[in-house]
């Protein structure tokens, strides 16, 4: 086998998480040297609270797409858990107290999450032609629970706390904090997050030695419905009202960081570093775009640089995967004149 | 000896077929009992009810007095049965500790994984079983004849009681199975249990205390392997009742079409063969020898590493699968519900999707010139369907099977290779097939099939090559050679039996 460490470029693309890290570092340096506002305290604080519920949903996402399954229906969910809070808690509609409200909206995202795992699962709805159907029909749904009016008048203590935060730092990042800290314990160092990786790769073994894989789904998609209210819950306050269009592409941006952070769209790889790495590196193109003052086409350019780095991402995992066959190859080639000298 | 599992009456249909068919057996404590039986014999069903994979339709199986709750792995694993599955049930993507560990993680006091002492035990396992491996890379780094070692290090995590293993040689060195089988031995010595499915007669007479056949789902003996030899033990296999379909034609053949020469690829070495016009070759090997690889190879389906394929004396340029089908060489694939048929499409799509160009004026199909072939080839194959406009997914398996022969010989092919041509379908049908194959010879096509029956082969073709391990291990004249003979070349480790 020949030694892959002395193989600079291999380990540069092979590990993902390198690659991000000095993209990132390399985009900062360039924008900084054209205006050196970018690295303001500020600027920078921006950055990471527009990643914070981005990462905070991606964290499930990654583990759906872990599995082998996929969710694009996050964007839709987020729409109406934000319409089904703010008809909650707004004092201007019921009026509820935030300590009801809140836990009901997490548990109705939970709840969303869970019966796509149903329907996956149980159902055998493939996931990405039952959250394709989700995303329309949640979106729907929010259209009519909010009557063609937007939601204003949230409570003014959830507004501060989510826009200027505990101690200066606001709310979502404290809470991204936890989340990203509890889902790599999962990920490391837990038995369920090992099986995930596991029934990703390889369904056939899992089967075999006994995993059992539709407990191990619904755990997944509920736990993206949960995020979804989680991130619903910290971020959306921060807007001046609730619109019935809110987070209308977010499912493809979340979708888009995870692919991009390395993990395999066919399942059982991927770490979550890549994820966040990916999150920040996407976060970042719309403000650098504002630095690098390319005007009033920046808007479109975003789009743009996000599908360039998904199909950046592709080409690299099939040119790894392609090296690792090859190794495989002449592992076997090996194996083979064991067997035949005898 | 005192037995520890007690199988009775165990049944298991699969769409009216019977996979086993009320087997009884006993395994007892600290012996190796080996299980035999030709492809399709029932003997992996019978390992996954054992293992929790699949319930039983009928039947018990006691383990140490106690009835075993179906359908569950865990259950079982906790009952201390371990399976090693002859496909390689490991996660590519996860290291070896991970693999060996999955589904029952060692923990610590918080609930959370243990590390270091999963690192620590995979280590002991694998360096009990002989191997250097780095535990902590994923298995996809590895070669892979280490992965069945680590299936191994798996099954022996636990302390189990019964251990199956399901061909565990098949992919191993020797030296590996060497190791395999010292393990095997220490194991029976501390008094576990092992049922062992092998095809290697060598090791079975080496390894096991008794034996038990099974063939077409039915337990047809068990036996203390000092008292029975291996002619008998492969009489018990194939059964000693096996008359031959009724062979009645005498062909000339004529030049040779199809020749292979010294042609080596990932799955098989140094094939040579030919197949004349009018003649027709079988090839016979187990599951896994490498016949439908060398298939695909030779059509250009497959690349392969050297050697050339020639038809008509002409040489086909390597791995292109059009230039064969411009010669006249075309492979009717064993798997129609994949790779013959497109199922949704109509009968008529189907078997014109060869010949569309041929069909086509001005970039429209010609629909009468389509209607004629089509309602030609319905005749001439006896296909049964209630249109030619309905899906071809409502046609029973034998007139499938030849729908999709139908589409092959619209393109007018010089040589046919058929793999499987009867896999799955009925007696009625599986004759006409039969027929047609005779009545192609006749007219001077040149026939090469790859079958797993060997009755079939027998009563069709002329010749018969056997396959063993990537090689082609003999050849033999259809109409004088016994199943015995030809079973004798296919088995791996048989040559001490004179031919």
């Amino acid at each position: 086998m020949p030694d892959l460490q002395h193989d600079l470029l291999q380990r540069l693309f092979g590990r993902r998480e390198y690659g991000l890290c000095l993209l990132i570092l390399l985009v900062g340096a360039i924008v900084s040297f054209v205006d050196p506002h970018f690295l303001a305290r500020d600027n920078l604080r921006d950055i990471l609270v527009r990643s914070a519920p981005t990462a905070i949903v991606a964290c499930g996402v990654m583990l759906v797409v872990v599995t082998g399954e996929i969710d694009i229906s996050v964007g839709s969910l987020l729409g109406l858990l934000a319409a089904v809070m703010g008809i909650f808690v707004s004092v201007s509609q019921w009026n509820w107290p935030m300590w009801i409200g809140l836990p009901l909206t997490l548990m109705i995202g939970t709840g969303i999450g869970f019966s796509t795992g149903v329907l996956v699962t149980f159902g055998r709805v493939p996931s990405i032609i039952a959250t394709l159907g989700l995303l329309t029909a949640l979106r729907g749904t929010t259209t009519l629970i909010m009557r063609g009016e937007n939601i204003d008048g949230l409570p003014d203590r959830l507004q501060s706390m989510t826009k200027y935060g505990i101690v200066g730092v606001p709310l979502s990042l404290w809470i991204a904090t936890v989340v990203i800290l509890f889902t790599a314990v999962l990920v490391k160092h837990t038995s369920l997050g090992r099986q995930l990786f596991a029934l990703g790769s390889s369904n056939y073994s899992a089967e075999m030695i006994g995993l059992p894989s539709h407990k191990l789904k619904l755990f997944a998609f509920a736990y993206v419905g949960f995020l979804t209210a989680v991130a619903t819950i910290v971020d959306v306050p921060r807007l001046p009202k609730i619109e019935a269009g809110i987070g209308s592409g977010f499912e493809l941006l979340v979708v888009t960081c995870v692919v991009v952070g390395g993990v395999s769209i066919s399942g059982g790889r991927g770490s979550l570093v890549g994820v966040l790495l990916a999150v920040v590196l996407l976060t970042m193109i719309r403000p650098v775009l504002t630095f690098l003052d390319v005007g009033e086409s920046g808007e479109k350019w975003t789009k743009a640089i996000q599908g360039a780095f998904i199909i950046l991402a592709v080409i690299t995992d099939s040119l790894v995967s392609q090296r690792l066959k090859r190794v495989r190859a002449v592992g076997r080639s090996s194996t083979a004149t064991i067997a035949e000298v005898k | 000896m005192t037995s520890l599992v007690t199988i009775s009456g165990l049944s298991k249909n699969y769409a009216g077929v019977h996979a086993i068919n009320d087997v009884s057996m006993e395994i007892a404590t600290g012996e190796v009992h080996a299980l035999c039986g030709e492809n399709g014999a029932g003997k992996s069903t019978l390992i996954k009810c054992l293992s929790g994979v699949i319930v039983p339709d009928s039947g018990t199986i006691q383990i140490d007095g106690s009835t075993l709750r179906f359908g569950d792995v865990a259950t079982s694993e906790l009952a201390g049965i371990a399976v090693i599955h002859q496909e390689s049930t490991t996660f590519q993507d996860l290291n070896t500790v991970d693999n060996i560990f999955v589904g029952r993680e060692i923990k610590n006091r918080f609930g959370l994984l243990n590390h270091k002492r999963m690192r620590e035990e995979a280590q002991q396992l694998i360096s009990k079983l002989g191997e250097d491996i780095n535990i902590l890379r994923p298995l996809s780094e590895l070669p892979l004849a280490n992965r069945q070692m680590v299936s191994m290090a798996r099954a022996l995590s636990r302390r189990c009681r019964l251990l199956i293993m399901d061909e565990p040689t098949a992919s191993l060195s020797s030296r590996e199975t060497e190791m395999l089988m010292l393990t095997v031995r220490r194991l029976r010595n501390q008094g576990v249990s092992i049922l062992y499915v092998s095809h290697r007669l060598g090791e079975i007479f080496d390894l096991a205390d008794r034996v038990t056949v099974l063939r077409d789902g039915c337990h047809i003996g068990t036996c203390a392997i000092p008292e029975i030899t291996e002619p008998q033990l492969i009489r018990m296999m194939v059964g000693r009742d096996t008359q031959s379909i009724q062979r009645g034609r005498t062909r000339d053949f004529g030049p040779t079409q199809l020749e292979v020469i010294k042609l080596n690829g990932d799955a098989f070495a140094d094939i040579s063969l030919s197949v004349r016009s009018g003649e027709i070759v079988g090839l016979a090997g187990l599951v896994g020898a490498g016949r439908s690889e060398l298939a695909r190879a030779i059509v250009g389906l497959d690349r392969c590493w050297s050697g050339e394929v020639r038809v008509g004396g002409k040489r086909l340029p390597a791995d292109s699968v059009q230039a064969s089908l411009e010669r006249g060489l075309v492979l009717v694939p064993e798997d129609r519900q994949h790779e013959g048929l497109v199922l949704p499409m109509t009968v008529t799509e189907n078997m014109t999707m060869a010949v569309l160009r041929r069909l086509t004026r001005r970039g429209m199909v010609d629909r009468n010139k389509e209607g004629q072939l089509v309602a030609d080839m319905a005749k001439r194959l006896n296909i049964k369907t209630a249109s030619m406009h309905v899906s071809s997914e409502s046609l029973s398996g034998g007139n499938q099977q030849k729908l999709v022969l139908s589409k092959w010989l619209a393109t007018e092919p010089s040589v046919l290779i058929l793999d499987e041509p009867t896999r799955g379908i009925d007696v009625n049908a599986k004759s006409q097939v039969h027929q047609l194959i005779g009545d192609l010879a006749a007219k001077g096509l040149a026939t090469f099939i790859i079958s797993s029956e060997l009755s079939e082969l027998m009563a069709v073709c002329d010749r018969i090559l056997i396959m063993r391990k990537g090689r082609i291990s003999g050849e033999v004249n259809a109409e004088t050679a016994t199943q015995e003979q030809i079973l004798q070349l296919a088995l791996p480790d048989s040559s001490k039996l004179n031919a």
